[in-house]
């Protein structure tokens, strides 16, 4: 009787599985584990993880790591991913023409066409003249009030020539509009928490629009509307495009028409992509995914992919390849990059040179990259392991082969299966036909461009909460005592919810909740997440699970299992069920050993395989 | 029959007035009634959650000199939404804001800008 581990070294997670082998050939699976990987997969440092993986599933039987006898490593696919990001496009403002914002309480409604007039400068002003006043945060509201209702004209006297100053709107600094409003006599469109309002200058034109209740700003997000209150010539009304453009969906907004003062949108130099396949052929980043992707398949068997120097697609690309030439350090290493997946996506960028935190949604483009090299050095990290274990370990069988092999223990499969593994740094498939013949590819893509994608659109400042927000599902916190599901249920609490997520989206985890600083409503944050599953898994799917079909139909395949960290995901096997359907093909969750769920294939597949060779043997 | 229009309830014990100015201040700007009253009762905390009982909308302020306090309808005791002993004047504006905020069903600020 001997004890048997099948480890699996993968790009985010580490798993492990242990069986009992009977002197007569019986396996019993015992027990398994998982953690995260240390360091990058194939590399020595892989071992801490290992170890305490192992370490973790022993316990659980009540065993020493040092009672094992046999530990059986992957050979673990000579693949690693990577992402970047490339936006296209850049708006820059010059000369702070405009404020364009969401206040959570402005004042007023309508819009209005004056001088910006500081209220140090309100001596200066004359009657006759509309002004825009602006204050700082250094005037209560009672001052500004008392000011404006002092020197201004009040609703009767306003067309009488010496009424006092027509003061057609408001721009404060602090969060005071609705303070200042019910304290003058004149009611005007006041716009407040204008943060850069220092860089307001006096005497510059300028128009000011507040919406109604429930509506956005009509009149200065569209360009004829500006052109109508500034009185701008054809060329300026041009001009001022890119300004009525990024002002849309804004409850309130400020345009000022300095002679400079402008705003660009520039289009990027994005570098380009040269594919070295059967054809050689060329693309520019910016002509989009898809033209991209197309360029790829035309390009046929690509045997190396490269970039434009010294553009970010250029340094992306190489980046991996020196990642990966750390790994395999023999001269002879032969390192390419063999795959990409290009996605279009939107970013919301920060204007630079915004007055109150504006930005702008500019066009980009995904990218996740794959390198290939001979071999990993996967036996330095097996001996490392049997110096530290005392243990025999030995590096067997090829991953994909290990995964079918795992996966096959899903109740219900059988030969010829299709296995589909959707890790976090590439989406690989295999299809093990009858014969024991295997076809294999791997794909660029996987869960951790999800997650770029997801931080992108949603403008989200870490990465570490775009993955969070892969995983989990969201609610709304309604009440103290009550949350609106996703789906729309609702849930009851005994014990009130905790202030700090009043009123917030949250993700449910395991744990508790976790708080969305940025606030975005639930439906975008939902809509974003399974567009950028869909973009990924669904095309990748498609794409890898053509590669390996015999004829290169999807018809030639009957059953698909899904394995792999991804494939946990509460969403994302049922976009490939439904994506599925039109081939008549069985696809689902795995589901290993019919008790492990999708994880694990490749451990429990390592160990299965020692019984074929032991009997090989015998 | 008495008919209360609804709004947010203060109720004040020997409050500093500069305290009650700045929170009132803070629910005028969210554009949100309120009504103030005073309670002999030296308990921030006990004024709050009695205002927070009467008050139709559920939201309740309670001051004792600069103590003051936030709380909800239902809300046990010993547990505040916020509360602060001597307050600076974003503090009070942000307990009054945030009052408003509990009716709206918005989230909470969590520091007034000024």
């Amino acid at each position: 009787m001997s004890y048997i581990a099948g480890v699996d070294i993968g790009n985010s997670t580490t798993e492990v599985c242990v069986g009992e082998v009977t002197k007569n050939g019986n396996l019993t699976f015992l027990t398994s584990a998982s953690c995260p990987t240390t360091g990058t997969k194939g590399t020595v440092e892989n071992v801490h993880s290992v170890k305490n993986a192992l370490k973790m599933a022993m316990s659980r039987i009540g065993r020493e790591t040092s009672d094992l006898d046999l530990v059986r490593l992957n050979e673990a696919a000579p693949v690693i991913g990577d992402t970047a990001m490339e936006t296209l496009t850049e708006t820059v403002i010059t000369d702070s023409s405009m404020i364009g914002h969401n206040p959570s309480t402005p004042a007023g409604v309508g819009q209005a066409v004056g001088e910006i007039l500081l209220i140090e400068n309100i001596s200066r002003a004359v009657p006759g003249t509309p002004y825009i006043l602006a204050a700082s945060a250094d005037h209560s509201y009672e001052e500004i009030a008392a000011v404006i209702n002092q020197y201004g004209a009040s609703p009767e006297t306003v067309d009488t020539p010496d009424g006092g100053i027509d003061i057609v709107g408001i721009i404060l600094q602090a969060d005071e509009a609705v303070l200042v409003e019910n304290r003058i006599h004149r009611k005007v469109p006041i716009i407040d928490e204008v943060r850069r309002i220092d860089r307001l200058q006096d005497g510059v034109p300028a128009a000011i629009e507040v919406a109604l209740p429930g509506q956005t700003i009509r009149m200065l997000s569209n360009p004829y509307g500006i052109a109508t209150l500034l009185g701008l010539s054809p060329e300026e009304t041009r001009t001022v495009t890119p300004i009525a453009k990024s002002l849309i969906g804004k409850r309130s907004a400020v345009v000022l028409k300095t002679p400079g003062g402008n705003i660009h949108e520039n289009v990027l130099p994005a570098g380009e992509i040269y594919f070295h396949g059967d054809k050689s052929l060329t693309i520019n980043l910016d002509e989009g995914a898809e033209k991209i992707m197309d360029a790829m398949a035309q390009a046929g068997d690509i045997r190396d992919i490269s970039g434009q120097p010294d553009t970010n697609v250029g340094n992306m690309l190489s980046r991996i390849r020196t990642g990966m030439s750390e790994l395999d350090k023999s001269t002879e290493a032969d390192i390419r990059i063999t795959d990409i997946l290009a996605v279009d996506t939107l970013a919301p960028v920060l204007i630079s040179g915004a007055l109150a935190g504006e930005t702008c949604l500019e066009k980009a483009v995904g990218i996740a990259a794959m390198v290939k090299t001979q071999k990993l050095p996967m036996q330095e990290i097996a001996d490392r392991l049997k110096h530290d274990l005392e243990t025999e370990v030995k590096v067997a069988g090829v991953e994909a082969v290990m995964a079918s092999l795992g996966a096959l223990t899903t109740p219900g499969t059988k030969l010829p299966l299709a296995i589909l593994d959707m890790g976090g740094g590439s989406t690989d498939a295999a299809v093990i036909f009858e014969d024991g013949h295997v076809n294999l590819t791997h794909q660029a893509g996987a869960g951790e461009l999800v997650s770029m994608l997801i931080q992108t659109e949603l403008g989200l400042s870490d990465r570490h909460i775009a993955e969070q927000i892969k995983k989990y599902p969201l609610a709304k916190v309604e009440s103290l005592f009550h949350m609106r599901m996703e789906n729309g249920q609702m849930t009851f609490v005994d014990e009130s919810i905790d202030p700090r997520f009043f009123g917030r989206v949250v993700l449910l985890t395991e744990d508790g909740m976790i708080r969305i600083e940025e606030e975005i409503p639930m439906e975008k944050i939902v809509q974003v997440r399974r567009d950028a599953k869909r973009k990924v898994f669904v095309t990748n799917a498609f794409r890898a699970l053509r590669k390996v079909a015999p004829e290169q139909n999807l018809r030639n395949i009957s059953t698909v299992v899904l394995v792999g960290g991804s494939a946990e995901d509460f969403e994302i096997p049922e976009m490939l069920m439904e994506a599925f359907t039109d081939y008549r093909i069985v696809c689902g969750r795995g589901n290993i050993r019919g008790s492990e769920g999708p994880r694990n294939a490749v451990a429990t597949g390592l160990v299965l395989s020692y019984l074929g060779e032991r009997g090989g043997q015998s | 029959m008495i008919i209360k229009k609804p709004s947010i309830f203060i109720y004040t014990h020997q409050a500093d007035p500069a305290v009650l100015k700045e929170v009132c201040a803070g629910i005028e700007e969210e554009g949100v009634f309120y009504d103030t009253a005073e309670f002999p009762d030296e308990c921030m905390e006990k004024l709050a959650y009695k205002a927070a009982r009467d008050s139709m909308l559920g939201s309740g302020i309670g001051i004792f000199g600069t103590a003051v306090c936030l709380k909800m309808r239902g809300l046990e005791k010993g547990r505040n939404i916020e509360n602060y002993l001597a307050p600076n004047r974003t503090q009070c504006r942000n307990i009054g804001a945030n009052s408003a905020r509990a009716i709206k069903k918005l989230p909470f600020k969590e520091e007034y800008r000024l």
